[in-house]
Order: C-alpha cells, then sequence, then structure tokens
C-alpha cells in the first residue's frame, strides 16, 4: 500500500504555476528524499500534503484518506514545515506540552523530556525559544514532528542550519524512525545525506519531476562511467602496452602505470573481464575499487542534460 | 480545540493589557457601587434603587467593552499567521478547531470577567444579576465575534487593531444614530450593529445579536479554510 499518492496536484501563484500536475507515489516504510533546485516547488508540495496550503487543482491521497479528509489523520503524521516559528515566551518542554494536547496525546512531562533529549535539546527543556539559536529551533521542530510517533514523516529540510555532528544525531534518528515503520519525506539540498538515507528519490524542476527511481535505479539511469582503480605487481613497459590493446575494446578511457591502472567503463559486467584478463596474465592484484557514481554526479548530469533545456 | 481554548484563555491572564482592563472593570465597577450605596436614599426616591447598581456596570460595558474587546483580541488569529507559529498548530488539528478554539477561549474570559464584575456588587446590591449577565455576554461575543472575523480576513495585525478600535468607536454612534434618524444608509447599518436590538423594549431582542455572533463565527471558519498558511 501506498503511504501516499498524488495525481495531477497543481499549485498557481496568480498565472505562476509553482507545482504542475504532479503525479507522485510514496511507499509505506520507505525513506523518500525530495530534491530539487531553491524555488522548485518542493516546499509547496510538502505545504499541500500536509494541509498549509490548499492545492489549485488536483488531488491526493494520505495513509490511505483523500486529501479533503486530511483531518482524519492529522494524529497519524508528522511534519516540520519549511518555514514556522515558534511562541517566543514558551519553553521548549511548553511548546511539547501545548501540541501533545493538541494531539490529545497523553505523555507525561518524562516522555517528553525523552523526546527532547532524542534531539539534544536536553540543556535546553526550560529556556524560552526566544533564546534559541536557529538550529536549536530546527531541532524542535524535528522533535514536535515526531511527538505523535508519527506513520508518515515529513521533514522540510530537517539538516539545513545543524552542525554537523547533530547533523550525524539527525541521520541516526531519522534512520531508527524509519526502522520502527515511519515512512519519512525529506527535501534537502545536502545530496551526501539522501545519498545515505534515502531509499527512493525524486529530483523537482520548475514543478514537475524531473526524474524519479530508487537510489539503484537512478544510478544505472545516470551513471555514464564507473571508475575502476586496480593496483599490481610492477609490469614491464612491453606488458604495459600489450594491456594497453587488450582492454581498449573493454574499456571507454584508461591510464596505465608500472604498478596501476585507472579505467572508466561504462557497464559494471566488464570488471570481471578485466579481472580474467589480467589474472590469465598471470598479474597479482592487490586491490581492486569501484567507484559509483555520486548523487551530485547524477545530479550534474541531469543539470547538464535537461536542466538547461 | 480545548487545548487551544484553554491556551487562549490562559494567556488573557498574561498579557498586561488584559490585567490592566480586568483592573479597570473590576475598580470601576467595586468603586461606583461603593458610590451609589451612599446615594441609596435619593436614587430609590428617582425609581432607580437597586438598578443603578447593575445600570453603571451595564453602560460601562456598553460603551468600554467593544473598545477593551478589540484592543485584546485584535490579533487573536493574524498574529500567529503572520509569525507562522500557526503552521506547527495546524498540522496538528483542523482548521475548524483553530478558530472555535481561539473564539471559546476569548468568549470564556470575558464570561469570567463579567462574572466577577456582577460578583463585585453583590455585597452592595445583595443579588446576582443573572439575566443582565446574560445580556451582557451577548453583547460582548458580538465583538469576540467581529475581532476574530477581522483578524481571519485581514493579514496586518496593526491593521486590524487600527479598524477594530474605528469600527468599536463608529458601531456605537452608528447604532445609536440609526434610532433617530431617518437617513437610510445609517439606518440599515444600525441593524447590524447590537445597538439596535438592545435599545428595544423587551429583552428578548437581545437574542437575535447571537445571530450576528454566529455569522462572524461562521464566516471567519469559511475564509480561514480557504487560506494558505
Ligand atoms: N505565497 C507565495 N506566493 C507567491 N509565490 C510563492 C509563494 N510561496 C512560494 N512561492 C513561489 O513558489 C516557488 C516554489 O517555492 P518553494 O518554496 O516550494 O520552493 P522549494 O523547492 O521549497 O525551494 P527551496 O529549496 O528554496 O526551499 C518559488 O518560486 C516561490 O517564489
Ligand atoms: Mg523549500
Amino acid at each position: 500500500m501506498k503511504a501516499l499518492s498524488t495525481k495531477d496536484l497543481t499549485k498557481k501563484y496568480g498565472n505562476k504555476t509553482v507545482v504542475n500536475h504532479l503525479n507522485l507515489e510514496i511507499e509505506k516504510g520507505s525513506i523518500f528524499g525530495f530534491l530539487g533546485k531553491n524555488g522548485a516547488g518542493k516546499s509547496t508540495f510538502i505545504n499541500m500534503i500536509t494541509g498549509l496550503t490548499l492545492p489549485t487543482s488536483g488531488s491526493f491521497e494520505i495513509l490511505g484518506e483523500q486529501g479533503d479528509s486530511l483531518h482524519r489523520v492529522r494524529h497519524r503524521i508528522g511534519v516540520l514545515p519549511d518555514y514556522s516559528t515558534f511562541y517566543e515566551n514558551f519553553t521548549a518542554l511548553e511548546h511539547l506540552k501545548y501540541y501533545s494536547r493538541i494531539l490529545r496525546l497523553s505523555l507525561t512531562t518524562n516522555e517528553l523530556k525523552e523526546i527532547l533529549k532524542q534531539v539534544e535539546l536536553e540543556d535546553a527543556i526550560n529556556v524560552k525559544t526566544k533564546n534559541y539559536s536557529f538550529g536549536m529551533k530546527k531541532k524542535l521542530g524535528l522533535a514536535q514532528a515526531i511527538i505523535n510517533k508519527p506513520e508518515l514523516l515529513f521533514l522540510d529540510e530537517p539538516t539545513s542550519g545543524v552542525d554537523a555532528n547533530s547533523i550525524l544525531n539527525i541521520h541516526t534518528l531519522i534512520k531508527d524512525i524509519s526502522a520502527q515503520g515511519t515512512t519519512v519525506f525529506l527535501t534537502s539540498h545536502n545530496l551526501d545525506e539522501v545519498e545515505k538515507l534515502c531509499d527512493d528519490i525524486a529530483i523537482m524542476n520548475k514543478g514537475t519531476i524531473q526524474t524519479k527511481g530508487s537510489m539503484h535505479q537512478l544510478r544505472r539511469e545516470y551513471q555514464d562511467n564507473i571508475s575502476v582503480y586496480i593496483k599490481h605487481d610492477s609490469i614491464s613497459e612491453s606488458k604495459q602496452i600489450k594491456l594497453r590493446t587488450e582492454l581498449s575494446s573493454l574499456v571507454k578511457n584508461m591510464k596505465v602505470a608500472s604498478d596501476h591502472l585507472e579505467l572508466f567503463v561504462e557497464d559494471e559486467s566488464v570488471i570481471p573481464k578485466i579481472n580474467n584478463y589480467l589474472v590469465s596474465e598471470q598479474i597479482n592484484i592487490y586491490r581492486l575499487e569501484v567507484e559509483e557514481p555520486s548523487l551530485e554526479e547524477i545530479f550534474l548530469n541531469l543539470g547538464e542534460e535537461k536542466f538547461s533545456a | 480545540m480545548f487545548a487551544i481554548t484553554w491556551r487562549e484563555f490562559t494567556s488573557q491572564f498574561k498579557s498586561i493589557r488584559s490585567i490592566i482592563i480586568i483592573l479597570f472593570i473590576f475598580g470601576v465597577t467595586t468603586g461606583s457601587a461603593k458610590l451609589i450605596s451612599q446615594f441609596e436614599m435619593q436614587l430609590k426616591d428617582l425609581g432607580l434603587g437597586d438598578n443603578a447598581y447593575v445600570g453603571g456596570l451595564m453602560l460601562l460595558l456598553f460603551v468600554a467593552s467593544p473598545l477593551f474587546v478589540t484592543s485584546i483580541s485584535h490579533s487573536i488569529v493574524n498574529k500567529e499567521v503572520d509569525s507562522r507559529t500557526i503552521r506547527f498548530l495546524a498540522t496538528k488539528t483542523s482548521r475548524q478547531n483553530i478558530i472555535l478554539g481561539k473564539f471559546l477561549g476569548n468568549f470564556l474570559f470575558w464570561m469570567f470577567c463579567l462574572v466577577i464584575a456582577l460578583l463585585l456588587i453583590v455585597p452592595f446590591s445583595h443579588a446576582f444579576y443573572f439575566s443582565e449577565f446574560i445580556q451582557s455576554v451577548i453583547y460582548v461575543s458580538y465583538f469576540i465575534g467581529l475581532t476574530l472575523f477581522l483578524s481571519t480576513i485581514i493579514r496586518n495585525p496593526s491593521l486590524t487593531m487600527f479598524l477594530g478600535i474605528s469600527l468599536s468607536i463608529a458601531l456605537p454612534i452608528i447604532g445609536i444614530w440609526g434610532m433617530f434618524t431617518k437617513n437610510f444608509i445609517i439606518k440599515s447599518i444600525s441593524y447590524v450593529t447590537p445597538y439596535f436590538y438592545y435599545t428595544q423594549d423587551h429583552t428578548s431582542y437581545t437574542y437575535f445579536v447571537l445571530i450576528f455572533t454566529l455569522i462572524f463565527l461562521v464566516l471567519s471558519l469559511m475564509v480561514f479554510k480557504r487560506r494558505d498558511l
């Protein structure tokens, strides 16, 4: 079953179409990464799904309910919206108490403190949020989103403005939450983060989905080159020349040195062939490294091929 | 919804503005009651009797409560929309609950103030004026509804402050003017102010004012449901 599916979801501001007939399905239990340039429409999309912004047209289904019945599933959803603030004169704990009452959760003070501890705010539980830093507010935003142990969690840039250590903690938290069965939908400009966390991703551009799929699929689709590094015995000049001619049909590009090879192949299926050849030539291999294209490369590829169009 | 109601209600007691207004109402009420009690005999001769105690309070409410309500509640909705604190609420509960919760919280606050004010005159008048209590609650609810509506349709909190205060000065004037004039426009406007209903011979007219409160509430709900937050 799908956690979320949208049908021709559209948002216009005046005559500017910000989200354009968007169709997207999110599998239950997955961590879904939503990428795209500034102004691509990612936040607008999340805001429509979570009831903050009204769609101009189209529809969506969330946790089995139609979008107009969103109120029925609200207690099963957690949201960290893109731009939101806290009551200046309330402490973190007071916020969580208020929100838990609104959600009619019967959480004890200790349970709420535990949630604040999960986002590393245990030292600032009783500090008014007007004295919070940007990153601390982000963490409190995360805390309020997970207060109800949601089945579906929306995180709009959960780690932007957060220090490196805290980012790692948030990643662990997201993974833990996901491991408990929560579907996570997150946006991020940090490609490493998305690559590390997400099972599926979609890249949005100018209100439409440019490409979507699992990380694995996208890698296959957008990889130009797999780079292969092979460290081996020292070999003679003549053997190097032989290697070069023999391998030229298998690889796209290569650099042959006396003790290592740097190869660029188009398809991973040639790697065993290269390996076999080296073995048959009685060259001892010490190390073989294959580097897959990163999300960043995919992203850049997309940018060159299509974004500029 | 009740979580929001409770927060709205209790936050009034933390705001300096509300505290000043509460002290003012209670001060004027007990002060005038004391004053009246010194002239009890003379007032009885004039046929005013016990009603004088509550009469003073009612007059005060009639004139000043629109101003009090707008100055306390003018930004009841748009302040949260403006600062975007509303976003965390709107992802947790329905828009209807937000509006109703806020209305009820303010309504309760005024009920509370009115009960205390009327209780303060009990030692002098030896009676709790129940029907006056109901009428003043209805009267105040009109202005809470109006303020809520303004705060929902207008995004700028300082604009609603200005408009609310202007209206709470203009409405009594138009309402009372409407009783004496034949000017069609003024007269029509006066029908949508509570003053027309509060100056009829029969007090049951005052219950009509509840309809306006309801209309304001429903309009606020309709507008707020269509709003991007
Ligand atoms: N209330 C609004 N009125 C008019 N235009 C808006 C409004 N909100 C957003 N937009 C426009 O919609 C477009 C998409 O904005 P959105 O915030 O969804 O982008 P985003 O993908 O989340 O970008 P970012 O990565 O910067 O967060 C932008 O061009 C923005 O200017
Ligand atoms: Mg955004």
